[in-house]
C-alpha cells in the first residue's frame, strides 16, 4: 500500500462532502472518517482565549481597593498634577489618590511599595467599597 | 410619595422593604456590606451601593456611608428597618440634613422617647397604668431602700437611658439593696453612657402584650390591635401571636384604649409599638413605645389584611392615614416564629446552607432572605426567617405552625426550628401556660 495513494484519498475526502470512507481489497482495509468540524472549532477555543487573556505579569497584579464609599480623585486639588501615574514607583505610606466622603478628603495612602501599572477609575468618579482603583505591581 | 428610597439595611426586613417599594412603585437602593453582595436584597434592589465591610460598625451602622451612598444615588429618602440606625436620632439629624426623609418618628419625639423616666412620669399624670416604682432618678442606696419598702419586694433597677435587658437588676431582700443599686449604675454607665437607674416593683410572672400603632401627621391615630410576645428567651422575642390568648374582652379594650391613648399624649407619628406587661392579677402597665417597623409586624398583617410596611412608607411622605379605626378588624389568629441560625445551646450556628426546602400551603408565610447555597456569616443577627401562619382559631394555627414546622428543611446549618417543635406542640403552650421566664426556666 502506497503511502501517497492514502494522502491522495485523504486530500480528497478533505475536498468532497464525504465524512466516511471505507475501502476493502484482499488484505488490504481502509477506513477514513473526517472530524466533526465543531468539536474541532470548540477545541480550538482555549488556544484563542490564551492569546486574549491575561499575560504572566498581569496575573501577578495586585488589585488596589477603595477602602470607602465616596469619590475618587487623583490630584489633591483640580487642575494640581496628579498623585501617581502609572509606571510611577511608589513607597509605603505615599499617597495615591483621595476618596472624598462627606465633604472629608481622605488621602489613600499604598500599602507596601509597587509599581502602579494601571489607573482603574477615572477623575471625579464615584466609587463604592472594594472599587479596584489600582492595578500594582509589587516591588 | 417618595421616588427612590435607599434601604439602610440587610436580610429578610430589607427585602420586605423593597417589596413594598416595588408594589408602590418606588425605586430602590440598597446599601449593603461586603459579606451581603451575595445577597437576595442586592440582587434584587434597583440600585446598590458597597458601603463597607462585613463587621457592621464599618457598614450598617457607618453612617458617613450611608449618606454618601444617598448622595450618589439622589435617593429622596432612607428606610433603616429594624435594628442598626433605626432608633438612632443622630443619624435621623444625618438624613435631615441630607435633606432626605429618614422613615419613622421625628427627631424630637425620638430623643424624648429615649428618657423613658421622663415617658413615664408624663404618661402617669395623665392615668396611663405604670408600674409602681420611684418617681425620679434614684440617688443613693438609702433612698432605694426607703422606696422599697413603699413599693414592696421584690424591686427592679432600671437604667434610665437603656434598654436591650442591661442595667437591669432584680432585688428580692434589702440587704441586696445596696450591692445591685451600685452593680445597675455601673451597668447603666457602660452600656448607655449615664449611670441613672430608677426602680420599679418586679413582676414575677408577667405576660407582654404591645399594641400596633398608626399615626399620621395630622393627628389621626389608629391601632392595629394586639400582638403577645410572652415566650422570650433572656428578654430577646421568640414567637409572637394575636389576638394575645392572656387577654379577656374587656381587658382588650382597655389597652387598645390606653395605646392610642399614648400615642395621642405624646403626639406621636408614623408607625409605633406600644408594649405592656400583664402581671397575675391580669392588670396591665405600660413599659415603653418602639419607634421602628418591629420584627413581627408580619403577624398583624396576617391578622388584619393592613400592609403595615406599605402604609410606614405612606405615613413618612406626609399622606393622610386612610384607614378607619371601625374598618380594622381580626379576621384571622396568626403566630409568627423567629428562626434562628443557633444550636439547640442557642449558639449562634453560621455556614452555607446546603438545602433548603421552605414551607408553604394555606396560611403560610416566610419572610426570609435566604436561600439554598448561601451563606449564612457570623457578623450579623443570627434571625434567617420569620414563619408566619394564620387560621381561623388559635388550635387551627398552632396545628398550622406544628405542620409548617415539619414541612421546614435548612440543611448545613443548625436552627432553633427543632426548638420551635416542642414549644409549639407542648401542652403548656396549647393550654396558655407559662409567662416571660418560662423558656429561661425550663429549656
Amino acid at each position: 500500500m502506497d503511502i501517497k495513494l492514502i494522502r491522495k484519498l485523504i486530500a480528497l475526502m478533505q475536498e468532497s462532502e464525504i465524512t466516511e470512507f471505507r475501502y476493502k481489497d484482499g488484505d488490504l482495509y481502509i477506513s477514513l472518517r473526517k472530524g466533526q468540524p465543531q468539536t474541532s472549532s470548540v477545541q480550538s477555543k482555549p488556544a484563542v482565549e490564551k492569546e486574549i487573556g491575561k499575560t504572566d505579569e498581569e496575573r501577578e497584579l495586585v488589585e488596589i481597593k477603595s477602602p470607602m464609599v465616596g469619590t475618587f480623585y487623583r490630584s489633591p486639588s483640580p487642575g494640581a498634577p496628579p498623585y501617581v501615574e502609572e509606571g510611577q514607583s511608589v513607597k509605603k505610606g505615599d499617597v495615591l489618590c483621595i476618596i472624598e466622603a462627606m465633604k472629608i478628603m481622605n488621602e489613600i495612602e499604598a500599602e507596601f511599595p509597587c509599581i502602579i501599572k494601571k489607573v482603574m477609575v477615572k477623575n471625579a468618579q464615584r466609587v463604592e467599597y472594594g472599587t479596584t482603583l489600582f492595578l500594582a505591581k509589587r516591588a | 410619595m417618595f421616588k427612590k428610597i435607599l434601604v439602610a439595611n440587610r436580610g429578610e426586613i430589607a427585602l420586605r422593604v423593597i417589596r413594598a417599594c416595588k408594589e408602590l412603585d418606588i425605586k430602590t437602593v440598597i446599601a449593603y456590606s461586603y459579606e451581603d453582595r451575595e445577597s437576595i436584597p442586592v440582587k434584587i434592589s434597583d440600585e446598590k451601593v458597597c458601603i463597607g465591610p462585613s463587621s457592621s460598625d464599618k457598614s450598617y451602622l457607618n453612617m458617613a456611608a450611608i449618606a454618601e451612598a444617598v448622595l450618589q444615588t439622589n435617593a429622596d429618602a432612607v428606610h433603616p428597618g429594624y435594628g442598626f440606625l433605626s432608633e438612632n436620632p443622630s443619624f435621623a439629624g444625618v438624613c435631615r440634613d441630607l435633606n432626605v426623609t429618614f422613615i419613622g418618628p421625628s427627631i424630637p419625639l425620638m430623643k424624648y422617647l429615649s428618657n423613658k423616666l421622663e415617658v413615664k412620669k408624663r404618661l402617669k399624670r395623665a392615668n396611663i397604668p405604670t408600674i409602681l416604682g420611684s418617681d425620679g432618678v434614684v440617688q443613693s442606696a438609702g433612698e432605694a431602700k426607703e422606696i422599697a419598702r413603699k413599693i414592696g419586694y421584690p424591686v427592679l433597677f432600671k437604667a434610665v437611658w437603656g434598654g436591650g435587658g442591661r442595667g437591669l437588676r432584680i432585688v428580692r431582700e434589702e440587704k441586696d439593696i445596696e450591692n445591685a443599686f451600685s452593680a445597675a449604675r455601673e451597668e447603666a454607665r457602660v452600656s448607655f453612657g449615664k449611670a441613672d437607674v430608677y426602680m420599679e416593683r418586679f413582676i414575677e410572672h408577667p405576660k407582654h402584650v404591645e399594641v400596633q400603632i398608626l399615626a399620621d401627621k395630622f393627628g389621626n391615630v389608629i391601632h392595629l390591635f394586639e400582638r403577645d410576645c410572652t415566650l422570650q428567651r433572656r428578654h430577646q422575642k421568640l414567637l409572637e401571636e394575636s389576638p394575645s390568648p392572656f387577654l379577656s374582652e374587656k381587658k382588650r379594650k382597655e389597652i387598645l384604649d390606653a395605646a392610642v391613648k399614648i400615642a395621642r399624649i405624646l403626639n406621636y407619628e408614623n408607625v409605633g409599638t406600644a408594649e405592656f406587661l400583664l402581671d397575675e392579677q391580669g392588670n396591665f402597665y405600660f413599659i415603653e413605645i418602639n419607634t421602628r417597623i418591629q420584627v413581627e409586624h408580619p403577624v398583624t398583617e396576617m391578622c388584619t389584611g393592613i400592609d403595615i410596611m406599605k402604609e410606614q412608607i405612606k405615613l413618612a411622605a406626609g399622606e393622610k392615614l386612610n384607614i378607619n379605626q371601625k374598618d380594622v378588624n381580626v379576621k384571622f389568629h396568626s403566630m409568627e416564629c423567629r428562626i434562628n441560625a443557633e444550636d439547640e445551646r442557642f449558639i449562634p450556628s453560621p455556614g452555607r446552607i446546603e438545602k433548603l426546602f421552605i414551607p408553604g400551603g394555606p396560611g403560610v408565610r416566610v419572610d426570609t432572605a435566604i436561600y439554598g447555597g448561601c451563606s449564612v456569616t457570623p457578623y450579623y443577627d443570627s434571625l434567617i426567617a420569620k414563619l408566619i401562619v394564620r387560621g381561623n382559631t388559635r388550635d387551627e394555627t398552632i396545628g398550622r405552625m406544628e405542620r409548617a414546622l415539619d414541612e421546614f428543611i435548612v440543611e448545613g446549618i443548625k436552627t432553633n426550628i427543632p426548638f420551635f417543635k416542642k414549644i409549639v406542640s407542648s401542652d403548656r403552650f396549647k393550654n396558655k401556660d407559662y409567662d416571660t421566664n418560662y423558656i429561661d426556666r425550663n429549656f
